[in-house]
């Protein structure tokens, strides 16, 4: 009883040209639905927002507006929001090396506190010895040291020690958080004060020097494009980032490979901590001036949300950053001009993150 | 993965048109002379940035054709990533001609902003960058001479408490809440010596600093449970030195437990309102009438970078159009106390009474003022330490 | 729950189903009937589409073209739970249950509202079912602690006591013991006389022909065929491969120098672990490792290759002694190792071909070498005939281009190869395609250790065989000194 006798392999594997052509229309088409997906997510988010803007009694396109205009508007605000996204970028693209292999580094917020813990003392030890650019440059040293420590505490923690790296990272944190405060009523206190205020400001040669009329430091903006290009070129280019994305995916296969999966967890927390630190250098040395308890402005946390929006992708993510920056200097405008509470900021982003994630749920379970 | 970065990176993409868009749809606005306001705190705080608030208010309708344009809770922890050069940016960019900054925190934040808009006026509340020559010409300091206010606070605080144990909620340590808590010291212990005539080693003083002007979980003691502390180990009467009113929640709560307990909280004039039962009283400034010159003079052309510390105005402390600095009883004070009280502002105003004045010790037995001098202004401006007498640190450790 | 009626029976019919992944196309054109009462088999091998035309009918993915009648009604599954509900469960390969929930919880999931918990009812109801079949499951373990055979018998038992009329089942012989396959064949035969319908999809020839009525033949995708019982086998397999494959031979023992030695080596995992495990392998060996599943065959082999360290004992490779669970050192001591578990534990998920040949290439140590990764690609995909491409994603390829993406990353000149079921769940033609690579290594003198649930197998290939029971070796003799009966009872624990 033979029917329908001789199935055939659908696609002819050898003829590349008609290959080409395929993948082109294919990738055409995939184009098409990635900016449905984009406008169905923002639709989505401006629908959440304007709700809870309409809940809290604002007029929406006024909110809009002035978020805009005080992120966008001018040179200025816009440095503002350049200032904003180079430790947010620095942090995020950190992160992407974690979150490649399979870590939740939730401890980079504690990373950026002892960056601009070891910057400060750094700047503080070197502050007379007239050296102003050669102590700033060990002081970007001294802060990348310092995430990368913290890092590699809690890496030492979870690959030895066996603690998830969430609990370990938050416990370093709070242990961070407690450290600045120790220094800032202790050690580092200014003469004659306690205050939670923050240390003495450095000297101003020690400041990094800004672009005339704009808020922006040009050493800090190359250090986070620099690091994007980096970790770009890392990710595609060598065995570092396929290893990382190798073990992420599967440690238990990465290790047939003969991959060892906690030497790299290690590599990539180093990594990670020391973009962190470098973000609180630029905190210490370009933003604040000195050591304050809020020294991390919590871009750690924002810098987790950023990387999971941009969906672990590198070239995504300073796009998101930047957004979340226009964000947060923007919504300063909310209290100033319409007095509303400024957090609804946090709002924004947080319902931005959960329309992402539901529009992206909603597609796989669509595409099965 | 890659696809779905794409996706992500069109989103921002999106949103930066849309956010193009929104753009569009410019206001249009008239131009009256705007001054800023930068507040440490909640704008209705019941304290400290609330008295200036409301000085901002007076200001409003008394020099016709300003706007106030205001931001509160300008502290790092409340909101994070936000810089005082940001915030004068803000403001300049939305025509702001002058701009009060109400906190000693904002200091530096302030010098630097004012080096940025040299065409900016800035006024620091608290501030002695002119006294120091810091200070750039188009910022000027300004403060009230609480001084005499805590003065009066102590003196009813010492009249009030029935253990003679007074307790202090201290904020951050520094020149000014040293000599702030030293002059309700010092306005004490008159009280209790000449007026009580009673033995002054038998006055506690106890000052418990929490390391800011209010609670910040975490990060400073938490007011609430200082001044339980207080109450719990005997002191009754418990005056404020930070810039929200835990004190007299706590007071309250101990009185309607049956326990004596009095407050006294600071720098607004309406504090005192709800607690009526324990509340002694409060020192306040009345910041509208010293805004108003201000405000006046950088609208004339006759601005000029100074310092100014400006003491009550003694023919009515309470007078709001004149005084920068008033006392207002609180309905706990009772009668004879109240009189007292006249009696004593009136004799700090004709100068009869000086309570700055030789001999007086710090803290560690080093000699302040000698025997038969007064203190000058940068005397107390500039102490060093708290008094001999009071308990509690004079500065970090 | 298990009563007759016949006005429950069900007929279905599957018309011209399509299924298409991008230019793939998985199911084209695919129509047959299934009468009720009857045990249908699906045959095909590997990539055939037979699991993706089961998956259609359970509602767990959605038909590109085609429609499904239910007693000549049209229907749409939006989801697994919709399938359930008219009354087609489906046992997946890889059952999907909670292995840290007891069997009874397993059990209960979707039969409670969630808000009173009737344990005792459920625990009764589990009971009668499980004799009723004559399985033997406890309901207070953890599901983790169950062989493959029990936690399919759990499913069976969980989807019966959801109502269902018709029981798809996909490769349910793989990876269980003679005696579990005995029971579930009795079981399933019991659920037909009682009227349900059975689908049983399989590439095995010999479970297709012991226990279906009728069956359906795929081969890319398409009907090639159908029979009814009894089966012409020369013919099935004519319509599976167009050509019956050869079988392979088994090679005569030769005796080299000592690759493998341990001595008293004790460890945990699994079901027993491994208990005072003492042996010497030496060149050209080819053993099979016989017993139960769990019985420390898996155990053996994570640490005869380094990938798991022993608790106690001594292992020596190539004379040599060597520190337990030190992977790179055994890698360079040339001993290699291929998991059961093909995607969790030997290929990475959401990385490509490209990408796992890079991995595989050592020859630079910072850059990435993609060219020569994608060209090694194109290479092995010729020469192990792995249906896919460079770029393809390893999730999508099927299980049985797996293991020989799997194969290919062996390395060239190894010492000693230790497998862990290399050809489970692989058709006959791929299945006697891996052997007659691994015979090639075997020509080679390199000694080869491979884990097998089935003793015919063990009996074509390996020159030695030992037998597992309860983590100890118990039986360990020369293939031809032996036969199926000797080692099935030293299987079960009885031994001369």
């Amino acid at each position: 009883m033979l029917m329908n006798w001789g199935g055939r392999l659908p696609v002819n594997v050898t003829d590349s040209s008609k290959i080409n052509q395929m993948q082109l229309s294919k990738s055409l088409l995939s184009g098409f639905k990635l900016l449905l997906n984009g406008l169905l997510t923002l639709t989505v988010v401006f629908c959440f927002t304007t709700l809870i803007l309409l809940i809290a009694g604002a007029p929406p396109l006024a909110a809009y507006y002035h978020i805009f205009k005080g992120s966008l508007g001018s040179w200025i605000t816009f440095g503002h929001v350049v200032k904003t996204w180079i430790p947010l970028t620095l942090c995020s693209t950190g992160l992407i090396y974690t979150f490649r292999i399979g870590l939740w580094n939730i401890g980079v917020e504690g990373q950026i506190m002892m960056g601009a813990v070891f910057s400060t003392a750094m700047l503080r030890w070197g502050a007379d010895w007239n050296q102003p650019f050669g102590v700033i440059g060990l002081a970007y040293g001294a802060g990348i040291s310092g995430g990368a420590m913290w890092a590699i505490i809690a890496g030492f923690l979870k690959t030895k020690g066996g603690v998830n790296e969430i609990f370990a990272g938050l416990g370093l944190n709070f242990v961070a958080q407690g450290l600045i405060l120790w220094l800032i009523f202790g050690p580092w206190r200014r003469p004659g004060v306690a205050s939670m205020s923050g240390t003495e400001p450095f000297p101003y040669e020690l400041w990094l020097s800004n672009w005339p009329g704009l808020r922006i430091a040009p050493a800090g903006l190359a250090l986070a494009i620099g690091a994007i290009f980096l970790t770009a070129l890392i990710l595609k280019y060598t065995r570092i980032g396929l290893n990382l994305k190798a073990i992420g995916n599967n440690a238990q296969a990465a290790r047939l490979f003969g991959l060892n999966p906690k030497h790299h967890m290690l590599l990539a927390m180093l990594f990670a901590g020391g973009l962190a630190g470098l973000a609180g250098n630029i905190q210490v040395t370009g933003i604040y001036h000195r050591l304050l308890p809020a020294i991390s402005s919590n871009y750690g946390y924002l810098a987790l949300m950023v990387v999971m929006l941009a969906n672990y992708n590198i070239w995504a993510a300073p796009l998101v950053a930047f957004f979340f920056a226009c964000l947060n200097v923007g919504s300063i405008q909310l209290p100033m001009a319409l007095r509303l509470d400024s957090s609804l900021s946090g709002v924004i982003q947080g319902s931005l993150v959960l329309a992402t994630l539901a529009v992206q749920a909603w597609r796989v379970k669509r595409n099965k | 993965m890659f696809k779905k970065g794409k996706s992500a990176l069109f989103i921002g993409i999106v949103l930066c048109i849309v956010c193009g868009v929104a753009a569009g749809l410019g206001m249009a606005a008239e131009k009256p002379f705007t001054f800023g306001l930068l507040l440490v705190g909640p704008y209705n705080d019941h304290g400290y940035s609330q008295a200036h608030f409301e000085g901002g208010q007076y200001v409003e309708q008394k020099v016709p054709g300003t706007k106030m344009i205001y931001i509160d809770k300008v502290n790092p922890a409340d909101r994070p990533g936000i810089t005082i050069t940001q915030l004068v940016d803000d403001m300049a960019g939305k025509g702001a001609k002058l701009i009060i900054a109400n906190s000693d925190d904002m200091k530096d934040g302030v010098r630097e902003a004012a080096r940025l808009h040299p065409k900016v006026h800035f006024i620091h509340i608290s501030g002695d960058d002119v006294l120091t020559g810091k200070a750039p010409k188009n910022l000027s300091n300004l403060f009230g001479r609480m001084e005499y206010g805590k003065m009066m606070a102590g003196f009813v605080a010492a009249l009030s408490t029935k253990s003679g144990k007074i307790g202090y909620l201290g904020p951050l340590v520094n020149e000014e809440t040293r000599r702030l808590a030293a002059s309700c010291y010092l306005g004490a212990r008159y009280a209790w010596e000449k007026v009580l005539k009673k033995n002054p080693a038998d006055l506690k003083f106890k000052v418990t600093w929490i390391g800011f002007w209010f609670n910040i979980p975490g990060v400073t003691l938490d007011p609430t449970q200082v001044a339980q502390n207080f109450f719990n180990s005997g002191y009754d009467v418990v005056a404020s030195g930070i810039d929200t009113t835990e004190n007299l929640v706590v007071a309250k709560q101990k009185q309607q437990a049956g326990k004596y307990a009095r407050a006294i909280p600071y720098d607004y004039k309406g504090a005192c309102k709800g607690a009526g039962d324990v509340c002694l009283g409060v020192p306040y400034f009345n910041w509208g009438p010293s805004f108003v010159n201000l405000i006046k003079s950088s609208q004339e052309g006759k601005w000029k970078s100074q310092w100014l510390w400006l003491g009550p105005d003694w023919k009515d402390i309470n007078n709001e159009d004149a005084s920068t600095i008033g006392f207002a009883a609180g309905p706990a004070l009772a009668a004879d106390a109240k009189a007292k009280l006249d009696a004593f502002v009136k004799d700090l105003g004709t100068g009869k009474t000086e309570l700055f004045k030789g001999p007086l010790h710090y803290q560690n037995g080093d000699l302040f003022i000698k025997e038969g001098s007064k203190a000058t202004d940068k005397q107390i401006w500039y102490m060093k330490q708290l008094l001999k007498g009071m308990e509690g640190p004079s500065s970090a450790k | 729950m298990l009563n007759t009626n016949e006005d429950e029976t069900m007929r279905i019919e599957l018309q011209d189903i399509h299924k298409y992944y991008g230019p793939v196309r998985a199911n084209n054109g695919v129509s047959l009937t299934i009468a009720s009462g009857e045990i249908h088999g699906i045959l095909g091998e590997n990539g055939a589409g037979k699991s993706t035309l089961m998956k259609i009918l359970s509602g767990f993915i959605h038909a590109t073209k085609g429609t499904i009648l239910i007693d000549a009604c049209p229907v749409k599954f939006e989801n697994p739970a919709q399938a359930s509900l008219m009354g087609i469960g489906m046992l997946y390969q890889d059952p999907l249950d909670f292995p840290f929930l007891t069997v009874l919880d397993n059990f209960m999931l979707g039969l409670t509202d969630g808000l009173s918990v009737q344990a005792d009812q459920f625990r009764n109801q589990l009971n009668e079912l499980s004799a009723s079949f004559g399985f033997q499951v406890n309901p207070d373990i953890p599901v983790q602690r169950l062989t493959i055979g029990e936690r399919q018998q759990l499913e069976i038992l969980r989807l019966l006591g959801l109502g269902i009329e018709v029981l798809v089942l996909d490769e349910p012989t793989t990876g269980i013991s003679a005696v579990q396959k005995q029971l579930l064949f009795q079981a399933l035969k019991k659920l037909a006389a009682d009227g349900k319908s059975v689908i049983l999809v399989s590439h095995k020839l010999e479970d297709v022909e012991a226990l279906c009525d009728r069956v359906t033949v795929l081969r890319y995708g398409a009907v090639t065929g159908a029979m009814e019982s009894p089966f012409d086998t020369g013919m099935l397999l004519k319509m599976m491969f167009g050509a019956p494959p050869s079988q392979p031979l088994r090679k005569a023992a030769q005796s080299g120098s000592s690759v493998l030695e341990m001595k008293q080596v004790y460890a945990s995992g699994g079901r027993s672990g491994l208990k005072d495990c003492s042996i010497t392998f030496r060149q050209g060996e080819m053993i099979g490792l016989a017993g139960l599943e769990g019985s420390g065959q898996g155990v053996f082999l994570r640490v005869a290759s380094g990938m798991q360290k022993p608790a106690l004992g001594e292992i020596s490779l190539r004379g040599a002694r060597i520190k337990g669970g030190a992977f790179p050192a055994f890698r360079q001591a040339g001993a290699a190792f291929l998991p059961a578990s093909r995607l969790e534990e030997g290929l990475i998920p959401g990385l490509t071909l490209t990408e796992h040949y890079a991995l595989q290439n050592k020859s630079s140590k910072f850059l990435i070498p993609w060219a020569q990764a994608y060209q090694q690609a194109q290479k092995c995909i010729n020469l192990f005939r792995i249906k896919g491409q460079p770029q393809t994603f390893v999730q999508t390829l099927s299980g049985g281009n797996q293991q020989r993406l799997l194969l290919s990353f062996l390395p060239d000149k190894p010492k000693l190869l230790l497998l862990e079921n290399p050809t489970r769940g692989l058709d006959l033609e791929s299945a006697h395609w891996v052997w007659q690579r691994l015979c090639n290594y075997a020509d080679r003198k390199v000694c080869i250790v491979f884990a097998s649930s089935e003793l015919d197998e063990i009996l074509m290939v390996a020159n030695r065989v030992l037998v597992f029971f309860d983590g100890s070796i118990i039986k360990d003799v020369k293939a031809d000194e032996t036969d199926a009966d000797e080692l099935g009872r030293a299987i079960a624990g009885k031994c001369d």
